[in-house]
């Protein structure tokens, strides 16, 4: 989840509504107050007065920022939500942004507003900027369902119109280039292009704003125009433009960002877009806008989750002072988000933000006072007992990664190709030492035995845990088993050593088992069985091959034996 | 001392050494080779003998002769086989006065196994002894008159490469060229070696002569190191001596069955999660996307199920899942909240996304497949998975690692039996008295808490995550109470435990390290 920088001092004065700052905060009340809005505090650079703050929640986009942060405090702080008049819908726009036919198949919705009379500050500036950063890339799936961009208003003649052009006729100079350019030329060249033009893959029309005098504004999700979309230190004018593949998140982001402006004392004008067919918020969408509903949640429902008795009182208090609109009724409380925010999705969410407004340590922890049995599950049981065994037979624990190569757990072992080989395979592979799920254990116990020639001999090494086989008629096409490995090298390793060990394990595990001659290409001709129960193979027991060891470069004879725990007790 | 606890403290060697030493009337001193020849010793064994002897004060060294004795290198054995440097330029020079040929110090560099230093010495002494001249351009040309160290060095060779000799049996012109030829610091590219011999001669100190009239007086009986089997059975065992052990000595190590420190830090744990009256739960390294995160209210858009979060599973991709009806039921409530009284994610569900195979990503994966599979109520449950997230491996990632985490179904569970549990955590798994419970995002619980500790050891540390399972993962599931959702996070406690500050090392190759590393948990 986001990790965001914001100025100490920026910070405080918005934490003071829009009056300057009175005071400073100490570090240790940021972290406390952080609490409030699931924020941790990451670094502090007293110097610069940077404060680096990861924020938890992903369904809380507006506390992605120095002004959501501030604001959730300052509510508390003050003890009311302030008045966003713009927000009330009743205005009438006379700026419009027209959206012509066609854009529902590519990128259909828009959302704008205009913010005058803040004077951007240059950490300001950086705020704006992460943010339109941040809810791009995160909120807005790398800016596929949701982007953003901020101009100069007074280079822009209303109205502005909204529209699919060809690519390779529209054309203008984008942030950070010198020369005006293609659309098309953008996709290729543009760093932004080549980063975010897979979003309009496949469209042979690609979106564009531009203005009444016909000058482009921009070429969403991709790249501004320089003329008008350099927002600079000192501008007190500003025109703001959400365009995405979701309705209610592209209103909601430029609710965030118009809140904002707001919190930082811009007036703030709505921008009525009008389609050309109907949207879910109807032909004429006005922006922004509240998309808030009520919901009613009884008292009863709150207390029984929270496991403590509250009143409709000090309920309906907890959420003024975290943002919400209440009304009461009998028993019950009617709430209302701030406009800002659209993560109500069940009564627990509104549970939960009483629960945080109150503070969590308000709660008295209560023991659960159920009678339960507790207990472990059979194999593990019979896992635990078999390792006891090992241990007292002299073999050292070890314990190893599931994921590994194929070379370890199958060309190493000579057994690429074959039945024994077959393994679960990883698609999206970041590197091979990582990319297949080990089938049995001996490979495991093989690596510690190829770097540790210079720990004293012998060596008696076991591991007991997961391995995945592949299995075509299970549900999940591999079954996860618990097998023990165990294996002994010394200069002069013996199959009956090894064969010893396991006989006083199947003696102690209270089974009878016999070992059949098998070839198998791990282990040398003649020196290796399988080991049945009654006529269930169910492991293997030999002296490793001497190419095998010569592969994994062990210059010491091996005996081993696999043994599959789940299959020995009968839940393969 | 006492002589006789000496006596009882020695060795059968020391024994014949003193003996040995005794057995001269009126005592003389010996020398080292004459003692081991008389007491029957191989050098190695009169030197143990005499070192020991020497620490117990029972001999004394009466002198101390320091002879040099040279012997061939490497180096003098080729030249012994070939021919030495100085041997070869003359002849090279002589060959050249006789074909005619110019012969410079670079033809001579060149040649094969003569290196610069070799050749300007070897030039610079045979124009001192008048056999060469070094003419215009480097060139050089035999005098005719022989060179005195080409005419010596040859029987010098011959004579030492046999066997090493005294330095002070050579005539002093040789012991000169001897010197001049052998190896020294900065220069071990020589044929001759001279080494310093010393010569010992020990006499028996007082102590020592009376440990010797004792041994006399006692008679010799015969000393055993081992008791055996045979000395048991026929009673011999009483005519011997046991010879006394410095027992100070550092043990010899020894080869232990033991467990792996951090699977008995996870054993310590299960232990505690069973006596709490947690029953353990299992699963599969393999998973659906739809038990990894869609039961979980993860949506699909969700951004760690990107292909950069989770490991896909190649062959099949997908499962085959004979019923439905449950991937439909918990697709309605992303969709819409189904009958959860939620509103959803409100997007379309893909049915066949949700059977996307995966490598588990998380151990809650475990905890919804146990939702719905009846569990008791009220029920406890625990599981210690294996995990596997995509991230690059460092010293705080690991791709495959264990979560320790469960569930809790009852009536009455609510947000503070949660916090109650967390305390319970706190106090059983990390011995803490202070606890911090910290709001916290999880997809599916709300509302959701992290747990702070103050461990006795490390400090305020965050233990783990928990909260109320939300009412989009249990309904669907068919669980109507409240169900809390937990999970510790243990790697830092046991890399404290255990000493190391790299996960990697949790898993490590190295055997020295596991058998060594201690467990104090």
């Amino acid at each position: 989840m986001p990790t965001i920088t914001i100025f100490k001092d920026d910070f405080e004065s918005l934490l003071g509504g829009t009056r300057p700052a009175s005071r400073t905060v100490s570090i240790e009340q940021v972290e406390e107050w952080l609490m409030l809005v699931k924020g941790e505090l990451k670094g502090h650079n007293p110097d610069s007065g940077e404060l680096r703050i990861e924020l938890q929640d992903s369904n809380r986009p507006d506390l992605w920022c120095c002004e959501g942060i501030a604001r959730q405090i300052r509510i508390k702080q003050q003890g009311k939500l302030a008045q966003y008049p713009f927000l009330t819908g009743k205005s009438n726009p006379k700026k419009k942004v027209i959206v012509k036919p066609g854009l529902d198949q590519v990128r259909p919705y828009v959302a704008a507003c205009t913010a005058r009379g803040y004077r951007v500050t240059a950490q300001g500036l950086a705020q704006l900027i992460q943010t339109q950063e941040k809810l791009a890339e995160i909120f807005g799936h790398k800016r596929k369902t949701v982007s953003i961009g901020i101009y100069q208003l007074s280079k822009i003649t209303f109205p502005v119109t909204y529209e699919l052009v060809n690519p390779s006729e529209a054309r203008f100079t984008p942030l950070g280039m010198e020369t005006v350019m293609t659309l098309s030329e953008m996709l290729m060249v543009h760093p932004k292009g080549v980063e975010y033009g897979g979003i309009l893959a496949g469209a042979s029309r690609v979106p564009l704003l531009r203005d009444a005098t016909n000058q482009p504004l921009s070429f969403p999700p991709i790249i501004n125009s320089r003329e008008v979309g350099e927002v600079e230190v000192g501008d007190d004018q500003l025109f703001i433009e959400v365009t995405g593949t979701d309705l209610p998140m592209v209103v909601l982001t430029l609710n965030i960002f118009a809140t904002n402006l707001a919190d930082r004392g811009a007036t703030i004008e709505p921008i009525a877009v009008e389609y050309s067919t109907r949207t879910s918020l109807g032909k004429r969408v006005t922006t922004p806008q509240d998309l808030r509903k009520s919901k009613t949640i009884s008292i009863q429902t709150i207390e029984q989750a929270l496991g403590q008795k509250l009143g409709i009182k000090v309920v309906k208090q907890a959420l003024e002072i975290y943002g919400y609109e209440v009304s009461t009724g009998k028993g019950a409380v009617r709430v209302k988000l701030p406009p800002y925010r659209q993560d109500l999705m069940h009564t627990m969410d509104v549970v939960e933000d009483v629960a945080m407004s109150r503070g969590y340590a308000e709660f008295t922890p209560v023991m659960p006072a159920q009678f339960t049995v507790g207990g472990l599950s059979r194999i593990e049981q019979v896992s635990d007992r078999a390792r006891e065994l090992m241990v007292g037979l002299g073999f050292q624990e070890i314990i190893s990664n599931i994921l590994g190569s194929p070379e370890q757990y199958s060309e190493h072992m000579r057994i690429d190709k074959t039945e024994w080989g077959k393994m679960v395979v990883v698609d999206n592979v970041m590197t091979l030492s990582f990319s297949c799920l080990r089938q049995w254990m001996l490979p495991s116990l093989l690596r510690i035995e190829a770097a540790s020639s210079r720990a004293f001999y012998p060596h008696r090494l076991f591991e007991a845990g997961d391995v995945a086989i592949p299995d075509a008629t299970h549900e999940l096409g591999s079954r996860t088993e618990t097998v023990l490995g165990a294996m002994i090298a010394h200069a002069t390793a013996h199959f009956s050593e090894i064969h010893s060990c396991l006989d006083t394990l199947f003696y102690h595990l209270g089974r009878e088992y016999r070992l059949e001659p098998v070839p198998h290409p791990s282990f040398l001709e003649g020196r290796v069985g399988r080991i049945m129960i009654e006529d269930k193979p169910i492991g293997v027991i030999g002296e490793v091959h001497p190419e095998v060891l010569e592969r994994w470069q062990i210059s010491m004879p091996v005996v081993a034996f696999d043994l599959n725990l789940s299959q020995l007790i009968g839940q393969g | 001392m006492d002589i006789s606890s000496v006596i009882d403290s020695l060795h059968p060697l020391e024994i014949k050494v003193l003996m040995t030493l005794g057995a001269r009337q009126p005592p003389t001193a010996f020398k080292s080779e004459e003692l081991a020849i008389a007491a029957e010793l191989e050098p190695s064994q009169l030197s143990m003998a005499v070192e020991w002897l020497l620490a117990k004060a029972l001999i004394e060294i009466q002198s101390e002769i320091v002879t040099p004795v040279v012997s061939l290198t490497k180096t003098g054995e080729e030249y012994y086989q070939t021919a030495a440097p100085i041997e070869r330029i003359l002849a090279a020079a002589r060959d050249a006065a006789g074909t005619g040929k110019r012969l410079t110090i670079g033809d001579l560099q060149a040649q094969d196994g003569m290196e610069p230093a070799d050749v300007s010495k070897a030039v610079g002494r045979l124009k001192k002894e008048g056999a060469l001249l070094i003419i215009q351009g480097g060139c050089i040309e035999t005098t005719g008159r022989p060179s005195q160290t080409v005419e010596v060095l040859r029987p010098l060779l011959e004579e030492v490469h046999n066997s090493s000799r005294e330095l002070t049996s050579f005539s002093p012109e040789h012991q000169r060229l001897i010197e001049d030829y052998s190896v020294k610091r900065g220069n071990a590219k020589e044929p001759f070696r001279v080494d310093e011999r010393v010569t010992r001669s020990f006499v028996l100190s007082p102590s020592g002569t009376s440990a010797v009239e004792q041994l006399t007086s006692q008679g010799l009986v015969e000393e055993v190191s081992q008791l055996s089997p045979e000395l048991l059975k026929d009673g011999s065992w009483r005519q011997k001596r046991f010879r006394k052990y410095t027992i100070s000595l550092r043990a010899p190590r020894v080869g232990t069955g033991k467990k792996h420190p951090y699977r008995e830090f996870l054993d310590t744990v299960k232990t505690k999660l069973v006596s709490m009256g947690f029953q353990e739960m299992r699963g599969s390294l393999v998973e659906t996307e739809f038990w990894n995160m869609d039961a979980l209210f993860m949506p699909q858009f969700h951004p760690a199920r990107d292909i950069h979060d989770v490991y896909f599973v190649k062959q099949p991709t997908h499962a085959a899942m004979a019923d439905e009806s449950i991937l439909s039921k918990v697709g309605k409530v992303h969709e819409n909240g189904g009958t959860t009284g939620s509103s959803g994610w409100g997007y379309k569900f893909d049915l066949q996304r949700a059977k996307r195979l995966v490598l588990r990503s998380q151990g809650t994966a475990v905890s919804a497949r146990t939702l719905a599979g009846s569990p008791n109520i009220p029920g406890k449950y625990f599981s210690i998975a294996r995990c596997f997230r995509y991230d690059q491996v460092d010293a705080t990632h690991a791709t495959d690692f264990f979560q320790v985490e469960g569930i809790v179904l009852g009536e009455n569970i609510n947000f503070r039996t949660l916090l109650g549990l967390l305390n319970l955590f706190a106090h059983e798994v990390a011995q803490a008295k202070e606890v911090k419970f910290v709001p916290a995002y999880f997809p599916f619980t709300e509302p959701s808490v992290e747990l702070h500790v103050r461990h006795p050891r490390l400090g305020w540390m965050e233990l783990g995550g928990a909260g109320l399972f939300r009412s989009e993962v249990t309904v669907p599931l068919g669980v109507t109470v409240p169900v809390i959702a937990w999970g510790l996070g243990l790697d830092r406690m046991a890399m404290v435990a255990l000493g190391i500050h790299d996960i990697r090392e949790l898993f490590t190759d190295n055997l020295e390290l596991i058998r060594t590393t201690r467990g104090l948990f």
